[in-house]
């Protein structure tokens, strides 16, 4: 099975949200990472069918998306920000309501899909008494129901528990194994490398980086996030985060990647200092440099977005 | 899988959950109580007929009732963005809409029945003679004024205005809803017989089914991108 997105390309008004965006990945974890505003919401948008793309299409097996948009939206699972239940039902009348509208669907069924995320233990509770992480799991029954051949996830961790993460990365790895595509946008670099197949980094709405599996390196994907892989590719030659990377003086991100320590850092809460910058929300929406992006490229954002900082 | 057959399952849904919590059929019935024990109270009996005056208070109370109901229509749906999830299902969006309607329809007419009976009892119209004929008149009424409640609540849930828009849109539009069924009512409860009234719920029946159909038909401009 292959997914493919070519010339993907919206713009709300003036702000190009995607330019241009071209990629293809097969069965497994595609990972997609990028700054606030990057484009990477947009694209899960335009992936799920909900937004038109301006140019450019994606097609699944060869299928249009544009083709048959009711066949797509068969074809695929979703898990957003906002969990979607109905806090008045039950968690397995909001599961059932949702399979229902995709055919006939049986009780057992949604016990068979809470049980994939270890989550029957919330069948019977109402909804809008569940917690973050619990509305999150009961979110990702609701997208892996009906077995999709393409899943979408947006920050599928966020609320997570280390045991509930555990479980729900088993699950992704198995989709994989069983020729589906799982489309993973996430801030969690550590985690989201760990698992990719492959990995697009967007950065102000155009692909800054595309790499297969054996390519995947967090010390590159947080340079492209600060703009600094581009610059590689473009003047042909490592820049000096690939380079700290491949003489094993790699910042934050990649020691923690290399020595296993990545989950314990995610787990703590402690995202790196790109991410931190990311979610502080200095990257505004029309994609324009701000503050944190300049001291990015200027060297001044620390270790994770300058490796060169980690250097002897 | 049948537009039918998702708008059932949509419908279920919307009346569990109002049985669950029941504020917005509780308001809509307060609301015809109310208006009509107001109505009955401050009716000069000694100089107007309760009968003349019923048909045309009743369908206003119903049409205020539905206005209110279909502000809310959306409510659970709008709470932890469901609307999106019902979009992304392989459902025909004419089958949400009619199922959305379905539901609206129900407790528009529930409420329509709990404001006859107040009319009844606070303003003593004659109306318990012919509770049938009376049923043959509210139910298209009720559908019209759900189809369009559902179609432009939703309509103008998404406008900057918000629901302030909702009667600037909704009652030109309900006016001939409205008046065929103030007519109608008003002639059964001066006890005229059926074929006066017959041709009223034709025409109530067109504006019912002319309104289920443009919302099927154009509900998807309304919701999808």
């Amino acid at each position: 099975m292959i997914l493919e997105g070519r010339g993907l390309a919206c713009a709300y008004g003036p702000t190009r949200a995607l330019d241009g965006v071209s990629f293809a990945a097969g069965d497994g974890v595609l990972a997609v990472f990028g700054p606030n505003g990057a484009g990477k919401s947009t694209l899960l948008r335009v992936l799920a069918g909900e937004r038109r793309p301006d140019a450019g299409e994606v097609l699944l097996d060869g299928v249009a998306l544009s083709a048959d948009r009711f066949a797509w939206r068969a074809r695929i699972g979703v898990a957003g920000h906002r969990s979607g239940l109905y806090a008045k039902l039950t968690v397995a009348q909001n599961l059932l309501f949702f399979a229902s509208l995709h055919g006939r669907t049986t009780p057992g069924e949604v016990r068979a899909a809470l049980a994939a995320v270890e989550a029957e233990r919330l069948a019977d509770r109402q909804a809008g008494a569940l917690s973050r992480g619990e509305r999150q799991l009961t979110t990702l029954a609701r997208a892996l129901m009906r077995d999709p051949e393409l899943l979408l996830l947006d920050e599928p961790f966020t609320g997570l528990d280390a045991s509930s993460s555990s479980v729900l990365e088993t699950a992704l790895r198995d989709r994989g194994r069983r020729g589906r595509i799982v489309v993973l946008v996430t801030h969690d670099i550590a985690r989201g490398a760990a698992l990719a197949d492959r990995v697009v980094v967007l950065r102000r709405g155009r692909k800054a980086l595309d790499l297969p599996e054996d390519e995947v390196n967090p010390g590159r994907i947080v340079a492209a996030m600060g703009g600094r892989e581009g610059q590689r590719d473009e003047a042909g030659h490592a820049d000096q985060a690939d380079q700290a990377d491949q003489a094993g003086h790699a910042g934050r991100a990649g020691q923690a990647d290399e020595a296993g320590q990545a989950d314990h850092a995610d787990h703590a809460g402690h995202a790196d200092q790109a991410d931190q910058a990311d979610q502080a929300g200095e990257f505004d929406q029309a994609g324009e440099l701000r503050q944190a992006d300049k001291a990015g490229q200027a060297g001044e954002l620390g270790q994770a977005r300058t490796p060169e900082a980690a250097r002897p | 899988m049948t537009v039918l057959r998702c708008a059932w399952h949509v419908a279920a849904k919307d009346l569990r959950t109002e049985l669950r919590a029941p504020g917005r059929m509780l308001a809509m019935l307060a609301f015809t109580a109310l208006a009509a024990f107001l109505f009955g109270m401050t009716l000069d009996r000694a100089r107007v007929e309760p009968a003349a005056v019923a048909g045309p208070f009743l369908w206003l109370v119903m049409l205020f009732s539905a206005t209110a109901g279909a502000s809310r229509a959306f409510d659970a749906e709008d709470e932890d963005g469901a609307f999106r999830h019902l979009l992304l299902a392989p459902a025909p969006r004419s089958a949400l809409f009619l199922g959305k309607t379905g539901a609206n329809a129900i407790l528009v007419a529930a409420a329509a029945a709990a404001a006859f009976v107040a009319f009844v009892v606070f303003l003593g119209v004659p109306g318990q003679g012919r509770p049938a004929a009376h049923a043959g008149v509210l139910l298209p009424g009720a559908i019209g004024l759900a189809a369009a409640g559902t179609f432009f609540g939703r309509m103008a849930g998404h406008s900057s205005l918000g629901d302030a828009l909702l009667p600037v849109l909704l009652f030109p539009l309900l006016a001939p809803v409205v008046f065929f069924g103030a007519t109608a009512t008003g002639r059964l409860l001066s006890d005229r017989p059926w074929p006066e009234v017959a041709g009223l719920v034709r025409l109530l029946w067109a504006c019912a089914l002319a309104a289920l159909a443009a919302g099927g038909l154009l509900f998807r401009h309304v919701v999808d991108d």
